[in-house]
């Protein structure tokens, strides 16, 4: 009988990987997040791509992009999440992907496309509040956001974002 | 006048070894049931506490994020520890060291001699640093390996299948296409790395030709959280890097095998209806053999409802001395026992649970396997109960 149950379990970890737990429901702006965001668009805003080309470290920056590039873009309890070029479409319905926001499509193009999005404190801290309860936020929905460029050595572009306008 | 008169307690007692043999033979049948209710409750508890006690909560995971929750398939590159150690301000450290283990986790063929079989074995690479993330490990004897030497855990002999014996302190066994001298055993208090071998780190690249990792376990201090790990993670997506708290991650695991511990439960289901069916026919072979003791009962003034209450009484003596003696051999025999399973091994546990499970089982056994028979035997009619032979 044993035998017959770890036998089981040794075809139960070759199963496939499931449909993702289902991301908390983002509620409206919470009071701390209104200070972020912003009544009108900001002007001159580049795409993730072109900001990733060009931006260099502590540049001021206006992105545009759509939230994902991952199947949880966000980080728990925290004000931080990544974005996408917008040029990039995420995988179609009927593609039957769960997680249409992780690009798993295009999955090749997604280094040079993605960049994270962190709003920061007066003392440059990453709000510790996640950001779809501190701005409502919920994946792929497209955002403008303003801040300063961190550059690694890797070329990876980190923005700490100080307001947000939220396009659709 | 109109209190129920109940047959005496000792006459139920007596009629168990009037007749001794079908006594015996029910109580072994009733033990046997409740002894393969223990045996799988205490699988399931086994698996559930090897996972459960397996997560450290101010411990994170950082592997790659196309191996799922697989470790085995994960590779990240080895400048990850020092960049985490570099980066991170919620590390804890301890004398000057960062609390950043580098880890490599393989499965391969094992072999305790060189023309021995070979067995699937996990083994991971280890650094000084592991045992400070890792605290559930304490070294049973022995010394932490030296060049060429391994640590194995309690349950080792129990993944590979082989002989304790095989894996004792100053014994070689072979993997990757060399040997290896045991020197050291340690215990996990029952968490799955108790069934794992352990080699140093650098060694175990050399011999593998990787110059990579399969994941690192990073300490928190206090007041860091998992998030600032996984913050890291995203924002150095060049690495391919995720972060998950290794109570997480286990937590995930019991997710994961929650259709075998549904599928255990089902079986208790099963075997518990398959005993309450051997009960019942026991009792009905032992209730009709009766009939006549029974109808006499009743012709010297005894209430129907008196002697029901008196052979569910022989019933539950009989399936409780059978639980107390299922729960006996259970915690001899069958709790510690190891049992392989993908991702090592782990020990069977007859705890507090079981045991009531068991006897839970056993009750009910005497209750709901009694009623029935003893119903039907009161519907004789007294007359010819009295004439029945």
């Amino acid at each position: 009988m044993l035998t017959v149950l770890a036998t089981v379990i040794g075809f139960g970890s070759l199963a496939g990987c499931g449909t993702p737990a289902a991301p908390p429901a983002s509620a409206g702006p919470s009071a701390e997040g209104q200070a972020f965001l912003l009544a009108t668009e900001p002007a001159a805003a580049k795409g993730v791509k072109e900001a990733r080309a060009s931006a260099k470290d502590a540049d001021e920056v206006t992105l545009v992009g759509r939230i994902g590039g991952d199947a949880k873009p966000w980080i728990e309890g925290q004000a931080a999440f990544l974005v996408v070029d917008s040029a990039l479409k995420p995988c179609g319905a009927d593609e039957g992907c769960p997680t249409p926001w992780d690009y798993c499509c295009d999955a090749d193009q997604l280094p040079n496309n993605k960049a994270i999005v962190k709003f920061v404190d007066g003392s440059g801290k990453t709000v510790a509040t996640d950001a779809r309860q501190l701005l409502g936020l919920k994946e792929l929905q497209t955002v403008v956001v303003h801040g300063r460029a961190q550059r690694d050595e890797a070329g990876n572009l980190t923005v700490l974002a100080d307001g947000v306008f939220v396009r659709n | 006048m109109f209190r129920l008169r109940l047959l005496p307690w000792e006459y139920g007692i007596r009629n168990l070894f009037r007749r001794p043999a079908r006594s015996a033979l029910t109580l072994a049948a009733l033990s046997t049931v409740v002894l393969l209710v223990l045996v799988v409750v205490a699988f399931i508890r086994g698996l559930e506490s090897s996972l459960a006690v397996s997560g450290d909560e101010r411990v994170v995971l950082v592997y790659s994020i196309g191996a799922a929750a697989d470790m085995e398939n994960s590779a990240i590159p080895a400048r990850t520890a020092g960049l985490l150690a570099a980066s991170l301000d919620g590390i804890e450290q301890r004398f000057g060291t960062s609390y950043v283990a580098p880890e490599l986790y393989i499965g391969t063929k094992v072999q305790t001699a060189a023309d021995a079989p070979g067995m699937f074995g996990i083994v991971r690479g280890v650094t000084p640093a592991t045992p400070l993330l890792r605290r559930q490990v304490q070294l049973l004897a022995g010394k932490w390996p030296g060049a060429g030497e391994i640590l194995v855990g309690r349950l080792t002999a129990a993944k590979l299948g082989c002989d304790a014996e095989l894996l004792q302190i100053g014994k070689t066994i072979r993997f990757d296409g060399r040997e290896w001298r045991i020197s050291g055993q340690f215990t996990a208090g029952g968490a799955a790395f108790e069934s794992e071998i352990w080699a140093p780190l650098a060694e175990l690249q050399t011999i593998l030709k990787r110059q990579d990792l399969s994941l690192v376990a990073v300490g928190l201090s206090a007041g860091a959280a998992p998030a600032d790990v996984e913050l890291f993670c995203k924002e150095r997506y060049d690495l391919e890097l995720q972060a998950v708290a290794e109570t997480a991650y286990y937590a995930a695991l019991q997710k994961h095998y929650q259709p075998v511990r549904m599928l255990g439960w089902v079986v208790v289901l099963l075997v518990a209806g398959a005993g309450v069916f051997a009960g019942l026919n026991t009792m009905y072979g032992a209730v009709v053999g009766r009939v006549r003791e029974l109808s006499t009962l009743q012709a010297v003034g005894f209430r129907r409802r008196a002697i029901v209450i008196s052979l569910i009484q022989e019933a539950t003596l009989l399936s409780m001395t059978a639980s107390l003696n299922a729960a006996v051999v259970a915690l001899a025999l069958v709790n510690g026992t190891a049992v392989r399973f993908t991702m090592g091994a782990f020990a069977l546990r007859v705890d507090g649970l079981a045991v009531l499970v068991g006897c839970g089982v056993g009750l009910l056994l005497g209750l709901i396997g009694a009623i029935p028979p003893a119903v039907k035997a009161m519907r004789y009619p007294v007359v010819e109960g009295l004439k029945a032979i």
